[in-house]
C-alpha cells in the first residue's frame, strides 16, 4: 500500500496519467522497473488518445473492408478507390479527427493544429490534399456561457482559415451545430482528402526492403521543443476551468508557413518522386498525438520484424536542455519521420536542406537521420550515450484495452403537446433564421474554397462539396460530414444511424454514389457506465447504418466501408456534464462525370417538384421544436435502411440519367426548409420559386408537423418533359415520389393546403432570415 | 528559346506560394509554356524567359505586410530589371499583386517607389468574423483594353465574374492626387462593380472596400498588371458557379452534362490570352 502511495506520487510529480496497475502492467510487460523515459512514454502510448483502450472492442462493430477499400483503418488515413484513368488506378484518401480539447482552451491553435495534423495524415500516404471539411459544436451561443462561446467560435474559425487558406487547401464544407451541451467542451472535428495513384501509395511503415539493405529513419520538419508536451494525455482528461490556464501548455504551435514547403507539392513530394526514379521503397508517417514516441515506434511496429536504434541527441531541437522525455512526447508541429535506405538518406537531406532550404524556411527546421532500423524488433533510445529506453517495440505500441462497465441512460423526454402556429409563414422564417439552420456563408467565406482550381461544387451550392482532382479526368469526389447532436442527445443509436444517412444523403443529392464513410466518435467519459453506454450505442448506430446502406453497384450486402475514424472521449466537464453523444461522420461519393453535379437552387419555372421520402410523426430534436420552445421531444428520425437505400440509387440514377436540375436533401428544418433553401440558392439570390401543395403527403399529420418533421427524404426538382421517366426510374426501386408542385416565375415560396395558402413569402424575406441570421445571433 | 517554342514564362515560387499549379494549368491552356521557378534557384537564370507571372499564396507568411518580404529576394529584382528594362510583361495575381505593389513596380508612377498599399480589407459592417474574404465578384474593364497588354483581348468596359480570396486586398494610397493621376493615365485596370457594371461603394460590391472600387492597376507602360482576383480559378467555364446569375453562370448552367463544353475557356482566360499575344508579339521574328 506504502509503495503504491509513492508511486502515485512519483506520477503525479512528473504529470504522468497512468494509474498505479497501469505502471505494474508495463514493468510485467518489460520485465523491469521502467525508467523514467519509459514512464512517460506508455503514458502517451497508453493514453485513450493513441491507444482506444476504451473503445477498441466497440469499434469492431464497424464495417471496415469492402471491395472499393484500398486501405482500411490501420494506418494513418484509409483509401478507397475512385477511379481508372490512363491506364491507373486512383483512390481517395481521407482521414478525421478530432481537435476539441485545445480548442476548447486555445481555439485558434487548437482548430489550426487540427487542420495541420489532418494534412500529415494525409500528405504522408503519399497523396496531394485536396480538400478539408470542418464539422464544429460549439455551446449556445446566446446562453450564460456566451461571451466565452462566442470567443471559441471566433479563434476556432480564424484558426481554420489563417492555416487552411495559408497552406492551400481548399474547403469542401463542413457543418456547425449550436448546443448547450457543448458550452464547457466544443467539438472540433476536421476532415482531409487527398489523390493517389495506387502504385504510387506510401505506407506508415519501414519497408520490407530493410530486411535486405539497411535503413535508417530521418527526422524532418521542425525543430523539436516542448510545445504539446503531454498534449495526447490531455485529450484524454475532464476539462476544469481552474486548470485551463496550465493546460494551455498541452496545446500544439502550428505553422502553416514551414507545412506549406513541407506538404504542399513541394519538398515532401520531391523525396517521393526522387525515390519513384530511384526505384527505392520509402515509408512516411506523420507525427501527431504522442509525439516522436509515437512516430518512431509505430513506423518500426507496423513494419515486419524490425526495430529501431535511435540517437536522442540527433534530434534537432528548438530549445537548449530539453528533457529526453520531452523530446520523446511533444507534439511539436509540422515534424515527420521518413524510413528510407541508408544510400538514399544524404540526397534526402539535401532535397529538405538545400533544395527546399528548410534551415531559412523555419528557423531550425531541416531533416536529420536519427536512427537505424534493426532486426532485433527492440525499441532502443540512447540519450548522452545512455540508453533511456529499450522494450520490445510491439510491447511500446500494443497498448492496453480495457473492458468497461456499460449501464442504459434512461431518456425522460415525452413530445410535446402544442397547438398548431398560427401563422406558419412566420414561423417558417423564425426557423431558416434560427441557429441551428441559418445560412454558413458568415463562416465559410473566410475559407478559400477556390484554391487549386479544381471546386465543382462550393460550400453553399449544395450539401456536400464536390471537387474534381485529376486534371484531364471527369471523375469527381463529393464530400459531407453530417452528425446533429440533438438526435444524439436523445438516443445516441439513432444519433450515429442518422449521421451517417444524412452524410450519405448529402453525397447522393449532388449525384455522386455514396463510397465510403469515416467516423470521428466525440463521446463523454468512458469510466462512467452511462456514458460509455452512450459511445457504445453510437458506434452501434453508425455500424448498423454502414452495414445496411450497401454500396450501390455491387451485391447486396455490401456495407458501405468505415475506412478511417477517430474517438474522442473525456469531452465532460469538470462539473460532470458530458457532450451531446456526437458520432460524426463524413462521406465520401464519387461521379463518374463531375458535369453532371446538381446544386440545391432551383433552375427554371415549369419543371415538377417532388418530394422522396414520407413524412413521419419524427419531430424529436427537430429545429422546429427548438425555435418554439418545445424542448427536445422524443420521436428522433429513424432510419428505414432499405427505404433509405432505394433512394439514394434512385436519386444519384435520376442525376446521372439528367432527369433532375437540382436537388435538396431533408434535414434540419424539414420539408419546409429544404424547399426555402432551394428557392434561396447559395447567395440567398435565387429567381425561380416554388408552388406546392402539401395536401396529399400529410400522412395523418397535422400540417406543420408534416412541413417540419426531419425524416430523411429528398426534394427534387425534375425537369419539364421527364416526369414519367422519373417516376419510372424510381419505380425501379419502389420508391414512390410524391408531386409537390411546379417551380414559378415568382421568387416566393407558396405551400399550399386544400386551396388555401398556409405559407407565403418571398424570397427575399427569406433570404433576410436566412443569410443574416448567424451575424445576428452571434452580434445579438 | 528556340523560335518554334510557344512563349515562356517564368511562375516565381516563393516559400509560401500555393496557386502554382492551378496558375500553370490557365497558362498552359492560353498557349503559355510555364515553368514553377523557385525562390533560391539562380537568379540569372530568369533572365531568358519571356514574361513572368507571380502568382497567389501566402509568401513568406505575410511577415510584415504581406508581399514585402519577398521583394528582398534576388530573384524579385532580377525580375524588375527584365520588365522595367527590357519591357516584357509580368502578371501579378493576388499575393502576386501584393509584392508588385510593395516592389514598387506598381502604380510605379516613379518606378520603386511605394506609392500604394494592399491594406486590411475593410470591416464588414455586419462584424464578420474574419478579414479573409473568398467569394465570386464582378469586375469591369475600367480601362481602354490595349492599355494594358493583359486586356487587350477584352471589350471595353467588359463585365467578368472572377473570384476572390484574400484578407489584404484594399488598394489604398496617402497620396491624395494619386487616384486621380492613375484614372487620367488610364492605369485602373479593373474596379469592382454588379453584374450590370455598376460601381459603386457598398460592401456587396466592394469586397474589400478598396479606394475606387479598384481590383486591378498596371503599370505606366501597361506591361504589368496588378490584380487581387485570380484569373486562374476563373479559367475554365467549369469554374464559374451555376447560380450566380448573369451570362457566364448560364452558360455554365446551359453546358450541364457536357464535361467538353465546361472545359472551354472561363471568363479570366482572356487575361492569359491577351498575355500571350503580348509575348508573341514581343518575340524576334
Amino acid at each position: 500500500m506504502e509503495l503504491d502511495e509513492e508511486l502515485q506520487a512519483v506520477l503525479d510529480e512528473q504529470g504522468v496519467v497512468l494509474t498505479v496497475g497501469e505502471v505494474r502492467r508495463v514493468a510485467e510487460l518489460i520485465g523491469r522497473d521502467p525508467t523514467l523515459v519509459e514512464l512517460h512514454v506508455f503514458n502517451v502510448e497508453w493514453s485513450e488518445h493513441c491507444s482506444y483502450k476504451s473503445s477498441k472492442a466497440s469499434l469492431k462493430l464497424l464495417p471496415t473492408d469492402g471491395p472499393n477499400v484500398m486501405l482500411g483503418p490501420q494506418e494513418d488515413a484509409g483509401i478507397v478507390f475512385f477511379t481508372e484513368h490512363e491506364g491507373r488506378r486512383w483512390g481517395i484518401v481521407i482521414a478525421h479527427e478530432s481537435h476539441n480539447h485545445p480548442s476548447q482552451v486555445l481555439p485558434n491553435e487548437g482548430a489550426a493544429t487540427g487542420i495541420g495534423g489532418i494534412v500529415r495524415d494525409v500528405d504522408c500516404m503519399g497523396a496531394r490534399v485536396f480538400g478539408t471539411a470542418d464539422p464544429l459544436r460549439f455551446g449556445d451561443p446566446t446562453g450564460e456561457n456566451a461571451d466565452r462561446t462566442r470567443w471559441i467560435v471566433s479563434g476556432v474559425v480564424d484558426g481554420i482559415w489563417q492555416y487552411g487558406n495559408a497552406l492551400g487547401v481548399p474547403n469542401l464544407g463542413g457543418d456547425i451545430y449550436f448546443d448547450e451541451t457543448f458550452d464547457d467542451n466544443c467539438v472540433i472535428n476536421v476532415v482531409a482528402i487527398g489523390l493517389v495513384a495506387e502504385d504510387e501509395i506510401i505506407h506508415s511503415s519501414v519497408p520490407p526492403n530493410a530486411h535486405d539493405e539497411p535503413y535508417v529513419l530521418i527526422l524532418v520538419g521542425k525543430p523539436t521543443d516542448d510545445s504539446g508536451f503531454g498534449g495526447s494525455a490531455f485529450a484524454s482528461k475532464i476539462l476544469d476551468e481552474e486548470e485551463q490556464a496550465e493546460d494551455r501548455g498541452a496545446v500544439q504551435v502550428p505553422d502553416p508557413f514551414l507545412k506549406n514547403v513541407l506538404a504542399m507539392r513541394k519538398a515532401n513530394e520531391a523525396v517521393r518522386e526522387r525515390a519513384r526514379e530511384l526505384g527505392v521503397t520509402i515509408g512516411v508517417k506523420d507525427i501527431g498525438g504522442g509525439g516522436f514516441a509515437c512516430g518512431s515506434s509505430e513506423i518500426t511496429a507496423a513494419g515486419d520484424g524490425f526495430g529501431i536504434d535511435i540517437d536522442l541527441r540527433a534530434v534537432h531541437v528548438g530549445l537548449d536542455g530539453l528533457l529526453p522525455e520531452t523530446i520523446m512526447c511533444a507534439e511539436t508541429q509540422e515534424r515527420y519521420v521518413v524510413a528510407v535506405p541508408e544510400r538514399f538518406a544524404d540526397e534526402v537531406l539535401r532535397i529538405y536542406n538545400e533544395d527546399w532550404d528548410l534551415p531559412n524556411v523555419y528557423e531550425g527546421a531541416c531533416a536529420r537521420v536519427i536512427g537505424r532500423i534493426t532486426e532485433d524488433e527492440m525499441y532502443t533510445v540512447r540519450f548522452d550515450g545512455r540508453i533511456v529506453i529499450q522494450a520490445p517495440v510491439q510491447v511500446v505500441t500494443s497498448g492496453i484495452e480495457y473492458d468497461r462497465e456499460e449501464r442504459a441512460r434512461n431518456y425522460a423526454g415525452v413530445e410535446p403537446d402544442f397547438e398548431r402556429p398560427a401563422d406558419l409563414g412566420e414561423t417558417l422564417l423564425a426557423v431558416l433564421g434560427s441557429r441551428n439552420v441559418c445560412s454558413r456563408e458568415y463562416v465559410y467565406r473566410a475559407y478559400d474554397s477556390e484554391v487549386q482550381g479544381n471546386a465543382v461544387l462550393r460550400p453553399g451550392e449544395a450539401g456536400a462539396g464536390v471537387a474534381r482532382p485529376l486534371p484531364g479526368c471527369d471523375a469527381a469526389v463529393a464530400l459531407a460530414v453530417d452528425g446533429n447532436p440533438k438526435y444524439g442527445r436523445i438516443d445516441p443509436y439513432w444519433g450515429g444511424a442518422n449521421a451517417v444517412a444524412e452524410a450519405m444523403r448529402n453525397c447522393a443529392a449532388v449525384g455522386a454514389a455514396p463510397q465510403a464513410l469515416t467516423d470521428c466518435l466525440n463521446f463523454g467519459n468512458p469510466e462512467k457506465p452511462e456514458q460509455f453506454w452512450e459511445f457504445r450505442r453510437g458506434v452501434k448506430g453508425v455500424a448498423d447504418a454502414a452495414s445496411n446502406l450497401w454500396l450501390k453497384g455491387y451485391p447486396d450486402g455490401t456495407p458501405t466501408p468505415v475506412i478511417s475514424g477517430n474517438v474522442s472521449l473525456y469531452n465532460e466537464s469538470a462539473t460532470g456534464s458530458s457532450v451531446a453523444p456526437s458520432p460524426i461522420v463524413a462521406c465520401i461519393g464519387v461521379m463518374a462525370d463531375f458535369a453532371k453535379a446538381v446544386t440545391v437552387q432551383l433552375k427554371r419555372p415549369g419543371d415538377a417538384i417532388y418530394l422522396l421520402g414520407e413524412r413521419k410523426d419524427e419531430l424529436g430534436g427537430s429545429a422546429y421544436y427548438e425555435v418554439l420552445g418545445l424542448g427536445l421531444g422524443r420521436n428522433v428520425p429513424q432510419v428505414d435502411w432499405a427505404a433509405e437505400r432505394a433512394r439514394i440509387y434512385a436519386i444519384t440514377d435520376a442525376i446521372d440519367a439528367g432527369l433532375v436540375a437540382a436537388c435538396q436533401d431533408i434535414s434540419d428544418g424539414g420539408l419546409a426548409v429544404a424547399l426555402a433553401e432551394m428557392a434561396l440558392g447559395p447567395f440567398g439570390r435565387g429567381d425561380v420559386g416554388a408552388d406546392v401543395a402539401v395536401g396529399s403527403i400529410l400522412n395523418g399529420l397535422r400540417p406543420d408537423r408534416a412541413l417540419f418533421s426531419e425524416s430523411g427524404g429528398f426534394v427534387v426538382e425534375v425537369r419539364e418533359g421527364c416526369e414519367e421517366r422519373f417516376e419510372a426510374l424510381c419505380a425501379e426501386y419502389g420508391v414512390e415520389p410524391m408531386r409537390l408542385g411546379e417551380t414559378s416565375e415568382t421568387a416566393a415560396l407558396e405551400i399550399e393546403l386544400d386551396g388555401e395558402d398556409i405559407i407565403e413569402v418571398p424570397t427575399a424575406a427569406l433570404a433576410d432570415a436566412w443569410l443574416g441570421g448567424l451575424a445576428r445571433i452571434l452580434h445579438s | 528559346m528556340s523560335e518554334s517554342a510557344g512563349p515562356r514564362v517564368a511562375l516565381v515560387q516563393f516559400p509560401g506560394s500555393n496557386c502554382e499549379w492551378e496558375t500553370r494549368r490557365a497558362a498552359e491552356a492560353a498557349g503559355i509554356e510555364c515553368d514553377v521557378f523557385r525562390w533560391n534557384l539562380d537568379p540569372e537564370a530568369l533572365a531568358p524567359y519571356d514574361g513572368y507571372i507571380v502568382g497567389g499564396g501566402f509568401s513568406y507568411q505575410d511577415r510584415v505586410r504581406s508581399g514585402v518580404v519577398a521583394t528582398k529576394e534576388p530573384i524579385v529584382a532580377r525580375m524588375m530589371v527584365e520588365v522595367l528594362e527590357r519591357g516584357k510583361p509580368a502578371l501579378g495575381i493576388c499575393n502576386g499583386a501584393q509584392v508588385m505593389v510593395e516592389a514598387g513596380l506598381i502604380p510605379g508612377v516613379h518606378a520603386g517607389d511605394v506609392e500604394m498599399a494592399l491594406a486590411p480589407n475593410r470591416p464588414d459592417p455586419e462584424h464578420r468574423i474574419a478579414g479573409f474574404c473568398c467569394r465570386w465578384v464582378f469586375v469591369k474593364l475600367a480601362c481602354a483594353p490595349g492599355r494594358c497588354l493583359m486586356t487587350a483581348g477584352m471589350q471595353p468596359g467588359e463585365v467578368i465574374p472572377i473570384p476572390i480570396a484574400h484578407g489584404e486586398g484594399r488598394f489604398t494610397t496617402g497620396d491624395p492626387g494619386l487616384v486621380a493621376r492613375l484614372q487620367e493615365n488610364d492605369q485602373v485596370v479593373f474596379q469592382y462593380c454588379d453584374a450590370d457594371g455598376n460601381v459603386e461603394d457598398r460592401p456587396e460590391i466592394n469586397p474589400n472596400g478598396a479606394v475606387a472600387n479598384i481590383a486591378g492597376i498596371c503599370s505606366p507602360d501597361g506591361n504589368l498588371l496588378a490584380m487581387m482576383p485570380h484569373p486562374e480559378r476563373a479559367s475554365f467555364l467549369r469554374q464559374v458557379p451555376g447560380d450566380l446569375g448573369g451570362p457566364w453562370s448560364r452558360r455554365r448552367r446551359e453546358a450541364w452534362g457536357d464535361a467538353g463544353a465546361l472545359e472551354t475557356p472561363g471568363p479570366g482566360r482572356v487575361i492569359f490570352e491577351s498575355m500571350r499575344q503580348a509575348l508573341l508579339a514581343a518575340q524576334p521574328a
